[in-house]
């Protein structure tokens, strides 16, 4: 447990020695921001049913954030380490396998929920300079706050497996989008294929389920998805990273 | 410390290490050597459990590396090839996270980390970011690093490679302390610092151990082992043919100096002295000698003589 923590604290760190971290937090703000001042420039001065929070979670520049970001945090994880050997020194000290790659993945976590805290500030901003301040609903916020973090967190495990699978951080970084691309877009296919197939759909594509979360709906069974998917991805990864004693 | 037995190693189509089997000895410093691509570092990595072998076994301190590879890692300190570092950590900082990695408890971390800085005199440059360092600077933080737990076994993969002739003996003096304390594996292609720095010298050459031995006894053991030097001034025909009627010498070879001194080598076999033949011949034909002295084979010769051509290394096995 205490390996994991410093192995954790390493991966925080490693984010903010390198330019990366602060790259990506500004042009996130700035995704994220511009996103937020055109829903509000678009809301003003009209009466609307439903609040500006909840077209921001699932709105084209939150998405869009979502699927660019999540692969650059995740590319160096263990692409460089790899790249640079020192992948050999990691796996040379009495640690196991399971301890890294969970550690890669909260790290990489902690970085992707950091990234989001400047936009809880967005809610406040609205309903303080609101000309008419309508007191916020804080439960759909939370659950989208939530939700992303889910969906984030799924996100951040896929890319983090890319990473494992390389050790030039483009390709890492090329193949977590895909991943994350197929598992933004099936929920697009809901009108392709056989019923069977569409529901499918349905069910696993991220689309949807942002939106749920962010009216406000607790679905159980799909925090139960997200979390067995992280679980089941971060398997797949570890397994991944034991393949160099059976090569 | 290391016992291996019959370690296989097979890449996609290529062995690495061939049923190979030596052992290791506590407080011992052993010099690997082999040419590129003889399976000293496949081997290393096998040893500090980061990969496990095709068949075969290998022991560390009496754990198995396959099986208890955990308490292997704990008490072996590995420094890989190219000593890869976190380029963009403090010194300090990067020692006292692989502490940490390694278990070194919390309370006794900071004084690890001293006391390896300063064993590896790094103590001005512990605040430095070790991207910004020099090669020879770097190779001693990955040292220190290996040491940072204070393993039984120490396994560098070519410590010195890349440094300046000052840092090459820099280091080498480091290891040599280090081995009064540690057991000590290393792989190198500089020869004279296996000579100075190990206890035996185990030459690997595809996969398998060709020569183990000390240093003395390998030189001892190549052909031209009872070379002697002479400078004579003399006919030159009549040395040759003089000399080489010696008892024991093989042949004889003769340069002709500028200044009427002629310089004969003067090849015999190993353990048969023919100095005092060569001073006596002199004396009696009123020879001045101005030199007579034993070729000296170095390592490097019995490294290539050994790995060149393997015929030759398994006939002297005969001979010991």
């Amino acid at each position: 447990m205490s390996k994991l923590c410093t192995l954790w604290q390493r991966e925080i760190a490693a984010y903010f020695l390198s330019p990366i971290a602060y790259l990506v937090m500004v042009s996130f703000l700035v995704l994220n921001g511009v996103g937020f001042w055109m829903l509000v420039m678009a809301f003003d001065g009209r009466t609307n049913d439903v609040s500006v929070m909840q077209i921001f979670f699932g709105s084209f520049f939150y998405w869009i954030g979502m699927l660019m970001a999540v692969p650059v945090i995740t590319m160096r994880l263990f692409a460089e380490e790899k790249r640079l050997g020192t992948i050999e020194t990691l796996m040379t000290a009495p640690v196991s396998d399971v301890v890294v790659v969970w550690s890669k993945f909260l790290g990489a976590a902690t970085f992707f929920a950091l990234l989001w805290m400047p936009t809880l500030s967005y809610s406040w901003l609205l309903n303080q300079f609101a000309a008419a301040p309508t007191p916020i609903d804080w439960g759909p916020v939370v659950m989208a706050y939530i939700g992303t973090m889910l969906v984030g967190f799924f996100y951040v495990s896929l890319g983090l497996m890319a990473s494992s699978l390389t050790q030039n951080q483009i390709i890492a970084a090329i193949i977590g989008f895909v991943l994350i691309a197929i598992m933004f877009f099936l929920g697009f296919m809901i009108n392709i294929g056989p019923a069977w197939l569409q529901s499918f759909f349905g069910y696993i594509g991220s689309i949807d389920h942002v939106r749920d979360f962010s009216r406000g709906q607790l679905d159980l069974r799909r925090v139960i998805l997200y979390i067995s998917a992280t679980v089941f991805v971060l398997f797949c990864t570890q397994k991944i990273v034991e393949s160099r004693k059976w090569r | 410390m290391i016992a291996v037995e019959n370690l296989t190693k097979r890449y996609a189509g290529v062995t690495a290490v061939d049923n190979l089997s030596f052992t290791v000895k506590r407080g011992e410093i052993v010099g690997f050597l082999g040419p590129n691509g003889a399976g000293k570092s496949t081997t290393m990595r096998i040893l500090s459990a980061f990969m496990p072998a095709t068949s075969g076994k290998a022991t560390v301190a009496g754990y198995d590396v396959f099986t208890q590879s955990e308490e292997v890692r704990r008490r072996i300190g590995y420094m890989p090839e190219n000593n890869p570092l976190y380029l963009e950590m403090r010194v300090s900082e990067y020692l006292n996270y692989r502490a940490a990695l390694k278990g070194v408890p919390s309370s006794k971390r900071k004084a690890r980390t001293d006391e390896v800085l300063e064993r590896c005199g790094l103590k001005d440059v512990g605040r430095r970011i070790v991207g910004q360092l020099s090669k020879g600077y770097r190779q001693r933080v990955g040292l220190a690093d290996s040491l940072v737990h204070d393993p039984d076994l120490l396994i560098l993969d070519e410590p010195t490679i890349g440094l300046d002739p000052n840092q090459i003996r820099q280091v080498r003096q480091l290891i040599k302390d280090l081995g009064k304390r540690h057991t000590i594996l290393l792989s190198t292609h500089i020869l004279p610092e296996v000579e100075m720095t190990c206890s035996r010298v185990m030459i690997i050459n595809k996969g398998k151990v060709v020569a183990s031995d000390t240093p003395e006894n390998l030189t001892k053991l190549i052909e031209g082992g009872g070379t002697v030097r002479a400078e004579i001034r003399g006919d030159r025909a009549t040395i040759e043919r003089e000399l080489g009627a010696l008892p024991g010498v093989k042949n004889v070879t003769i340069e002709a100096g500028n200044d009427g001194f002629v310089c004969a080598t003067v090849f015999a076999p190993p353990r048969n002295d023919v100095r005092v033949h060569i001073y006596e011949k002199a004396a009696a034909n009123k020879w001045t000698l101005r030199e007579l002295s034993r070729v000296r084979q170095t390592l490097e010769d019995v490294f290539v003589s050994i790995t060149r051509v393997e015929a030759p290394a398994s006939k002297q096995e005969e001979e010991k």
